[in-house]
């Protein structure tokens, strides 16, 4: 038996965790006591992180597709010579910017830094992202404008010192449990708690002041709690004069959001809001929270922007216990961002229109570089749809699950003269694809992973890969070198280096560095540095902090007679974004099996739908059905659907209306019915009543 | 036969590396950061002076992933366990909780992947000099140290290990490498004496479930005090999973194209699919019921059952409960309550 420690393969704390290890076999998991994120603890997700891992379904092979005869097996030589081929074949007729490339934020630091190097040194494009563009681009876009960097400012581990937690748009005890359990402990150490939802999630259990604002309103809110904070003097004046620039015509646009207004708007009453205002200006070590809440609206980077904005007004940041974070999502989002598989960035957030970063990439590269920005996501579908964008290659996503409004994007992968999908599990777009590859579990492959964090921790390879899968870096340099660009690593160690020399914030990430003491946080500039717990000390990123004024704008696809509802859509706990690897585990499949639609008691009493009765829910784009969860969890007028299901897709729902800075879709608000499917009379039957409780014997 | 005796300290390096010549040798050992169980390669990673592993040595009878058996076509292949073990280094609160697991496995219906590993494994537990600020086995009778239940126990009195052994199976070990072991003296007794002694002044958690049984069963826990337990509970199964006395487990089937193998894994009753029934009904679809039901097994259920309390105090469930709903806290609170009259 041995146990060997690596990073959980779920979600963005990045928890710390052993995998055990019998003749070759996975056996278990379990967490590490000295990690400074799940100090011994694990969700349950961590806890039957090895399962998946050898699921029969496991790709094994890669394939390629037979027009008769679907998909059939090959060898590795022959798979990557045709990919090689087709794909120089189609960049030479059609151009570069005709193919498109899908990293993930499930690989490595060191593959997602592979791949952006291949689509731009190889293909010679920037069309190049990430499922990061359905979660956190506001962020990354909104932050960086504001401070110059955009992560969580702060450390986890000094949540449970902190005096005031300001969650917004965050399920956080669920989705990012480990986070939630250093939350719990700041409120047992006495911090008072603030969450801001419209749904009542767990946290909110624990909330001192639970906000339940109409959802799409965030913007009015944050205005709303910001205008309180000038108009009764709670302003920290000497932060706002040292460290920011534009106060004024930020202040300008403020006077608008009287909190009269702002009731209306967010449905917030004036008196919750003042509460809050003072209670969150007051405290110095004050933290926000926010997640997919905030980010996924067609304001998407407003909403950041106002988040940014209420922690420089009043001081916020910069300290210990005292800042702004975004919670990521993926156990490697953070990373992916920060390799630069985006579509205006290399690795570090240096921008491809900067001729000095370019050339300095040219010459490490040696190899002429695009200039123009590329294709988000959603974008690179409409490109396939109209035709413009021939190639797709996809790592580890699962665009036809993740993506808005399915049926759109079903016809655009239909387009595409060439599709290439690489992944563990067989997936939805695989139906499409030309050419599919094996890639390695977490287990089987190492690399660094970086946390929400911003921690960059050592992954480490505890059995040998599945079948003929391979690590996605090894898939991606052998690739390279067919089309004539060797990429030659003898592991992923020497990849790291690459990424030191040319990313400032990764310059003292060297693998051997990180093995002590679970990683280091960056920057860390060079070899001698510590890492960074906290960001933008004495001095932002970017100077001088920025207040950018924001206006509010409701939602895309409001409710109406036709479609009354507000559907919005998220993740439940026991499972994780497209499923791939949570719904392949015996005791996560078996907690929720199905899909469901979370209604309140009063609209299910009017709809005369009682719990667990299937329903239709349909938007302008397509319908599902599911069953009625009925639930005060969710507030009146509004449903919520997880997405993780294939067979019943939130996202056949969801509206593809884009934030227009950075490209997210709306996903947190669309309008929807919802029909009882069983007949009039079975469902008004009465039927009666028999309370458990009354059958239990003790 | 004898079944004491005193093992110089320079001597035990050379006793394990002997076992492990005999079968794969299990210790507590350091690796990045944490120390954990698991084969010994270097004798010198050996590391005694740990809290509480994570988790338990339940995981060497019960693991967390154990094969049942293999089918192919019309071949079944059972899958059993073989493997000799020695465990070094679990402590006494662990041994406790393997007398009430034989009987949950053994008595009656015979678990037979149970049986198989429990006959081939031996465990060497030391005496807990220097207790967690979470154990509260003292306040349970199940460690520091043990008076019986265990296979080869060490007290480590400094420059040298008193050792006892309790079944023959065990004396064999020691007599086959007696020239390793001296006869214990009236000094070596009357240290040992003095090692339980100063062990047990340095409880920082002192907890009676027997009040805490008496109180529950005297009806004055209110449900309002499960729920706000219960609102706290994450749903990770931690403390099931690393409970040394906890034994949910499922059954699945993975098919392959080259035959099926069923398995079985750490389960938890805490998950509201565990007792799903047919028709998709719930029976415990609400948390609190789920909560309070484990508390009763471990409190009221088990002693009525076996005699004694479902829980051997060894903290675990404190250290790794992200919710701080264990059982030391939860029995804490309730003696609060009922120190407050109410
Ligand atoms: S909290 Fe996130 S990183 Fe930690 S075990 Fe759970 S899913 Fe994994
Ligand atoms: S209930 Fe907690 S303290 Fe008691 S034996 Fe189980 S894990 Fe240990
Ligand atoms: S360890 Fe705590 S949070 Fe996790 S299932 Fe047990 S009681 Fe709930």
């Amino acid at each position: 038996m041995d146990k060997i420690l690596t990073v959980c393969p779920y979600c963005g704390c990045g928890c710390g965790l052993y995998l055990h290890v019998e003749e070759g076999r996975l056996v278990g998991v379990s967490p590490s006591r000295s990690h400074p994120v799940n100090r011994g603890s694990l969700c349950v997700k961590g806890w039957n992180a090895y399962e998946f891992v050898v699921h029969p379904d496991r790709l094994l092979k890669p394939m390629i597709r037979e027009d008769s005869s679907g998909l059939r097996e090959c060898s590795w030589d022959e798979a990557l010579d045709y990919v090689a081929h087709r794909l120089a074949e189609i960049r030479d007729r059609s151009g570069p910017d005709s193919i498109g490339i899908l990293s993930s934020a499930k690989c490595t630091n060191e593959e997602n830094y592979l791949i952006m190097k291949f689509a731009r040194a190889v293909i010679g494009t920037n069309n190049i992202d990430h499922c990061a563009r359905l979660c956190h681009s506001s962020t990354v876009g909104g932050l960086a404008a504001a401070f110059g960097s955009g992560a969580m400012t702060n450390s986890i581990s000094e949540i449970r010192d902190a005096k005031v937690l300001f969650v917004i748009g965050s399920n956080t005890t669920e989705q990012h449990p480990m986070i939630g359990m250093h939350m719990l402990d700041a409120v047992d150490r006495g911090a008072i708690l603030i969450v801001a939802d419209p749904r009542r999630p767990q946290i909110a259990e624990f909330a001192h002041i639970h906000l339940r604002h109409r959802p799409g309103t965030d913007v009015a809110l944050l205005m709303g709690i910001m205008h309180v904070i000038v108009n009764e003097g709670l302003v920290d004046i000497d932060f706002v004069r040292r460290r920011t620039e534009n106060f004024d015509a930020f202040e300008h646009v403020l006077r608008g959001f009287h909190p009269q207004a702002v009731e209306s708007i967010t449905g917030v009453s004036i008196e919750d809001i003042r509460r809050v205002a003072r209670i969150y200006a007051m405290e110095k070590r004050s933290m926000l929270f926010y997640a997919m809440g905030i980010t996924q609206h067609i304001t998407g980077v407003d909403n950041v922007r106002a988040c940014a904005n209420l922690v420089m007004l009043t001081g916020h940041i910069g300290l210990p216990s005292s800042g702004i974070n975004p919670l990521r999502g993926q156990n490697n989002v953070q990373g992916a961002c920060d390799m630069g598989a985006l579509p205006n960035v290399y690795s570090g957030y240096q921008t491809v229109t900067d001729p000095r970063a370019r050339r300095k990439f040219e010459r490490a590269w040696r190899r002429k570089l695009p200039t123009k920005p590329g294709l988000t996501v959603v974008e690179m579908t409409e490109a396939a749809y109209e035709g413009r964008l021939k190639a797709l290659y996809i790592t580890g996503e699962n665009p036809l699950l993740s993506d808005p409004d399915l049926n759109h994007v079903k016809e655009a992968m239909k387009g595409l003269e060439f599709l290439v999908v690489q992944d563990i599990f067989p997936n939805e777009t695989m139906e499409y694809a030309d050419v599919v590859l094996p890639a390695c579990s977490f287990a089987e492959k190492d690399g660094t992973f970086t946390n929400t964090e911003r921690r960059v921790q050592l992954l480490t390879r505890a059995i040998e890969p599945i079948g003929d899968s391979r690590p996605d870096w090894e898939i991606i340099a052998d690739l390279s070198g067919r089309m004539g660009y060797e990429m030659q690593y003898r592991g992923t160690y020497e990849i790291m280096e690459e990424i030191a020399l040319l990313t400032p914030s990764y310059g003292g990430m060297l693998h051997h560095r990180l093995r002590e003491r679970h990683g280091l946080q960056w920057p860390c500039p060079d070899v001698g540095h510590p890492g960074t717990p906290f960001l933008h000390r004495k001095k932002f990123a970017k100077g001088l902090g920025t207040f950018i004024t924001v206006e509010f704008r409701p939602p895309a696809e409001l409710p109406d007679e036709e479609y009354p509802f507000i559907l919005t859509t998220g993740r439940i706990y026991f499972h994780y974004h497209t499923g791939t690897m949570c719904r392949r585990t015996a005791v996560l499949e078996r907690e929720e099996p199905a899909c469901y639609v979370e209604i309140n008691p009063l609209d299910a009493e009017r709809l005369h739908v009682r719990d667990k009765f299937p329903v239709k829910v349909s938007s302008r784009r397509g319908s599902i059905v599911v069953s009625a969860r009925v639930t005060e969890r969710t507030p009146e007028g509004v449903v919520f659907i997880p997405f993780h299901y294939s067979e019943a897709a939130a996202n056949l729902l969801t509206n593809a209306a884009l934030d227009p800075t950075v490209k997210i879709p709306e996903y947190k608000v669309c309008a929807v019915k919802v029909e009882p499917v069983m007949k009039e009379d079975r469902r008004t039957r009465p039927v009666k009543v028999v309370d458990l409780e009354d059958l239990r014997i003790t | 036969m004898r079944s004491e005796w005193v093992l110089p300290k320079g001597h035990l390096s050379y006793w394990l590396r002997q076992l492990r010549n005999r079968a794969s040798l299990i210790a507590p050992l350091r690796v990045d950061g944490d120390i954990v169980f698991k084969s010994l390669e270097n004798i010198h990673e050996v590391s005694l002076d740990n809290p509480a592993l994570l988790p338990s040595p339940k995981e060497f009878l019960l693991p967390q992933q154990e094969g049942m058996f293999w089918t192919e076509g019309e071949r079944i292949r059972p899958l059993l366990n073989k493997e000799r073990r020695f465990i070094f280094g679990v402590r006494s609160c662990d041994v406790s909780a393997l007398g009430l697991l034989d009987r949950f496995f053994l008595e009656g219906y015979g678990d037979p992947f149970y049986r198989e590993r429990r006959r081939n494994t031996i465990f060497l537990s030391i005496v807990c000099n220097n207790p967690d600020p979470t154990c509260f086995c003292i306040g349970l009778g199940t460690g520091p140290y043990l008076e019986k239940g265990f296979d080869i126990q060490l007290t480590d009195l400094g420059d040298r290990y008193f050792v006892q052994a309790g079944n023959r199976q065990s004396q064999r070990l020691v007599r086959q490498w007696s020239f390793l072991f001296t006869t214990p003296r009236k000094v070596d007794y009357e240290d040992q004496y003095e090692v339980f002694l100063s062990s047990k002044a340095r409880f920082q958690k002192r907890i009676s479930l027997e009040s805490v049984r008496e109180y529950i069963l005297a009806g004055k826990v209110r449900d309002s005090f499960w729920e706000s337990v219960s609102e706290r509970c994450f749903e990770c199964g931690g403390c099931v999973y690393e409970c040394p006395l906890c034994t949910c487990f499922t059954v699945t089937d993975r098919s392959y194209s080259f035959g099926t193998e069923r398995v079985r894994l750490w389960d938890t009753c805490l998950f509201k699919g565990f007792t799903r029934m047919a028709g998709g009904v719930l029976p415990n679809e609400k948390r609190v019921l789920r909560t309070k039901r484990w508390y009763y097994h471990k409190l009221v259920h088990y002693p009525d059952v076996l005699g004694s309390f479902g829980c051997v105090g060894c903290g675990r469930c404190t250290v790794t409960c992200p919710g701080r709903i264990d059982m030391a806290t939860i029995a804490i609170k309730l003696r609060d309550l009922q120190d407050n009259g109410r």
